[in-house]
């Protein structure tokens, strides 16, 4: 009889939410799964209980017939199962071969058997035909090779189960075929893998089964086959959203030229010139690592600039701090929202706030601060975008991410602020479907408010969909632009991949 | 809304510690009715003032997510700069004065190490007291100085008779500290680099300011304990008084400041130093030895985060069987 793994009637409650309720499904060995659900459907806690990390209230783990119960992550290793998170569960100052054996290496009566740990590293290396160095030090590693290093630990412990936590997230296009790939020898192996992705074209690429969950319950499971896009989307959100992109209302006007940039170079950049008006979303797009983020980062005065000219306003400026930019107009919703943007600790109200705290002042010599006008700006924010929170005062970590994001939207563009260039760093990064949607329309609405928008994402689809002009970038240049109308997948990846 | 307020700071972990300083207090009082005796409340509102001032320090800097393990050293050069600037003949508020300034240079170094050097405070600061604490040694041949000034005696004094002078300097800090946190652009900004300094610099703020006030605050603070403290002994000591810096640092965190940065507050920080206090002084009353203090204080600081990690718990379980509650019965959610 073949393997399988099945989640029996799993529960599992945090405080204030009810995570999982009654969860059951199979996934069979030589098969993907793909576990589908918006951003708290519980996907994340599944894997969790799966890999040992939390307990559940509830149910129970059956591999192959044989009931399981993982009390901590190492049992769950014991008996065969690996999950791989999004955040890699590697030591960076260690080699890729001592990182592959953990817990396992071959000894010599003076200790570690380097030679026989290079060798089998090369051979597990090998056989997934991977150019990597075995005494390599992990940390030097791309982010998409980290995670091959990760899947091969996983293979080397003999896992019969391996989940994937939204692995393409970080990866370039190329990189993510690489992984496909290693998938494909996994599944041909007969392993069962269970694989948790925001982005459809991935699930109808390489997964058999599809399993969704909504707000913690089970909504169904089918063959991926005999389904399509649309329908697991209206599963996901229980109803339709329609096609996003052909909805969005545009702006249809721009102003004069915000900002031009000329032969901007630094450290990772060459040559970079572009221009953009009032009212326009520019798109950067390309692969990871193409030099996006270092192009705002650079305009922001967040890294250092080596050469070139940087006109905004019609003044020729360079920033060496961010205060510098921001005093003048510039605001950027970094990439790493939680590490970067939000202040996780403190309140919605003063992380909206948190910019324009010397216009909100009162009393003697203007000391102190004006708690009125700050909530009433707070709710303004709330209310324009949306935000579901049950006061502004509800501490920022408590908020989902794509209300975080909200809030940070709301801290560069209310009323208080002079942002004129808005600078949004994959903005809808792990952010669930419906709120995706939301935040496309935002962008927008801050374009017909007369923003300068630069829009950044990884995802082609979106940052093709939503920018009035894209232009691309590969290893810290660009390589074209495209105007939205001829902007095509096609054409803006071989752009991306262009030398 | 009222009530609710009312409510929500019943469930509040400065309610739970104030309860316990009640508790503690009321047991003492239970054991020996004289240590509620003017007297003795005014002896450990006397103890008290010195880490207090000390505590308040610290505190702004962990808020900030930064630290300064020589608040003790600098408290006592403090008092030796002070008493020596006093024998020399010269007036005794100038000699406050300088001796103020001279905190500030020491807690600019501190900035300068920490923030433009780049080197970790942990361990740069420890440094510093060493180097603090030989000059002390070195300046004075480990003797204590006499500071023959009357005037300079007010450390040892009553505001009307009732309060003692030290306490009432505390009680002002804590004041004016809590108006800046709470109520000033400065103390928000201290919460929001303690919170996420990376994400503070990137919002337009400037980190390495905020932290060298702060840094500079501490020192100038600490000395200032330790001229208080100088004025009320009539002479200042050399030697090492770890126990003191060990008690600032509880006396915050037992009232709810992050040690990691970004949380606490003042009124919190005043229960800690109450509760540490009281208790000290009440195992003093029972004559045991005196390291049973150091143990208890320990122990002490142990006890206060299970009661805050329990109180966590329950009210986690608690919003738990809320939601599950309602996710059995959702018609009947409002």
């Amino acid at each position: 009889m073949s393997e399988y793994l099945e989640f029996q009637g799993i529960s599992k409650a945090y405080p204030g939410v009810q995570a999982l309720s009654d969860i059951s499904f199979r996934a069979e060995a030589g098969r993907v799964l793909a576990l589908l659900g918006e951003n708290g459907a519980g996907k994340s806690t599944l894997l969790k209980i799966l890999s040992g990390d939390i307990r559940p209230d509830a149910g129970g783990i059956v591999i192959s017939g044989e009931e399981m119960s993982f009390p901590t992550p190492r049992d769950a290793i014991l008996a065969g199962v690996s999950v791989i998170y999004q955040e890699r569960q590697l030591v960076p100052l260690l080699s890729v071969m001592e990182n592959i054996f953990p817990g396992a290496l071959p000894k010599t009566a003076l200790g570690i058997d380097k030679n026989r740990l290079r060798a089998e590293a090369k051979a597990v290396i090998g056989k997934f035909g991977l150019p990597i160095d075995p005494d390599e030090p992990v940390g030097r590693l791309s982010v998409a090779y980290q995670q091959m290093v990760e899947i091969m630990k996983a293979y080397t412990r003999n896992s019969r189960i391996i989940a994937f936590d939204e692995p393409t997230a970080p990866l370039t296009d190329t990189e993510t075929d690489i992984l496909f790939r290693l998938i494909g020898d996994l599944k041909a192996e007969g392993k069962i893998i269970i694989y948790v992705s925001h982005r459809m074209a991935e699930i109808f690429k390489i997964t058999d089964d599809v399993v969704v969950l909504k707000d913690g319950k089970f909504v169904k499971a089918m063959r991926t086959q005999d389904t399509d896009e649309r329908a697991l989307i209206q599963a996901m959100v229980g109803r339709d959203i329609g096609d996003t992109y052909s909805n969005l209302s545009r702006n249809e006007e721009y102003g004069d030229v915000l900002l031009e940039v000329r032969g901007l170079c630094t450290d990772a950049l060459d040559d970079v010139s572009f221009s953009l008006r009032r009212g326009e979303v520019l798109g950067l797009a390309g692969l990871v690592g193409a030099g996006r983020t270092e192009v705002v980062r650079a305009i922001f005065g967040a890294d250092a600039i080596e050469a070139g000219e940087i006109i905004f306003e019609g003044k020729q400026v360079r920033f060496t701090e961010p205060r510098d930019a921001i005093r003048a107009g510039i605001a950027l919703c970094p990439e790493d929202r939680k590490e970067q943007g939000l202040i996780l600790s403190r309140s919605v109200r003063e992380n909206v706030t948190m910019p324009v705290l010397s216009k909100l002042k009162k009393g003697l010599f203007n000391m102190f601060l004006d708690r009125d006008a700050e909530n009433r700006l707070t709710q303004e924010v709330i209310d324009q975008f949306t935000i579901r929170t049950p006061s502004i005062n509800k501490i920022a970590r408590e908020l989902s991410g794509g209300n975080q994001q909200k809030v940070i939207l709301g801290r560069w563009t209310n009323e208080k602020v002079s942002t004129k260039l808005l600078i949004l760093d994959e903005p809808t990064k792990g952010i669930d479907v419906a709120t995706k949607a939301e935040i496309y329309q935002m962008v927008c609405d801050f374009a017909k408010a007369g923003f300068a928008v630069i829009f950044i994402s990884s995802e082609l689809t979106e940052v093709i969909n939503v920018s009035d002009r894209i232009i691309v970038m590969h290893n810290g240049h660009i390589t074209g632009e495209v105007m939205r109308q001829e902007a095509t997948e096609e054409n803006v990846l071989a752009l991306a991949m262009l030398d | 809304m009222n009530v609710q307020a009312v409510k929500r700071v019943l469930k509040s972990k400065k309610a739970l510690l104030l309860l316990i300083t009640v508790v503690v207090i009321a047991a003492f009082y239970f054991v020996n009715p004289n240590y509620l005796s003017m007297d003795s409340i005014r002896g450990t509102m006397q103890r008290m003032s010195i880490t207090g001032i000390m505590a308040l320090g610290i505190a702004c800097l962990f808020i900030s997510g930064g630290i300064d393990l020589a608040s003790s050293s600098e408290c006592l050069f403090g008092g030796v700069v002070c008493g020596l600037l006093i024998k020399s003949g010269i007036p005794w508020g100038w000699a406050v004065a300088a001796t103020l300034a001279v905190g500030g240079v020491i807690g600019a170094l501190n900035a300068f190490l920490a923030l433009k050097i780049g080197l970790m405070p942990f361990i740069s600061t420890i440094a510093i007291s060493s180097v603090l604490q030989g000059i002390n040694l070195g300046v004075t041949n480990a003797q204590n100085i006499p500071i023959p000034n009357p005037t300079f005696a007010w450390g040892s004094r009553n505001l009307f008779g009732i309060l003692p002078i030290p306490f009432v300097i505390m009680i002002v800090l804590i004041i004016v500290y809590e108006y800046v946190l709470k109520r000033t652009q400065f103390g928000r900004n201290m919460y929001i680099v303690g919170g996420n300094v990376y994400a503070a610099r990137l919002s337009g703020l400037n980190p390495d300011r905020i932290l060298t006030v702060l840094y500079i605050n501490n020192a100038v603070v600490s000395t200032l304990a330790g001229i208080v403290l100088a004025s009320r002994m009539q002479s200042a000591s050399p030697l090492s008084m770890s126990d003191s810096q060990m008690d600032a640092i509880t006396a915050a965190i037992l009232g709810g400041i992050a040690f990691y940065g970004g949380g606490g507050d003042m009124s919190g920080c005043l229960i800690g130093i109450l509760l540490l206090n009281f208790f000290s002084s009440g195992l003093n009353m029972l004559a045991l030895e005196s390291y049973w203090t150091t143990i208890a204080s320990g122990l002490l600081l142990i006890i206060a985060l299970m009661f805050d990690y329990l109180n966590e718990r329950a009210a986690q379980r608690a919003l738990k069987v809320k939601t599950t509650a309602r996710a059995a019965a959702p018609g009947e959610a409002k």
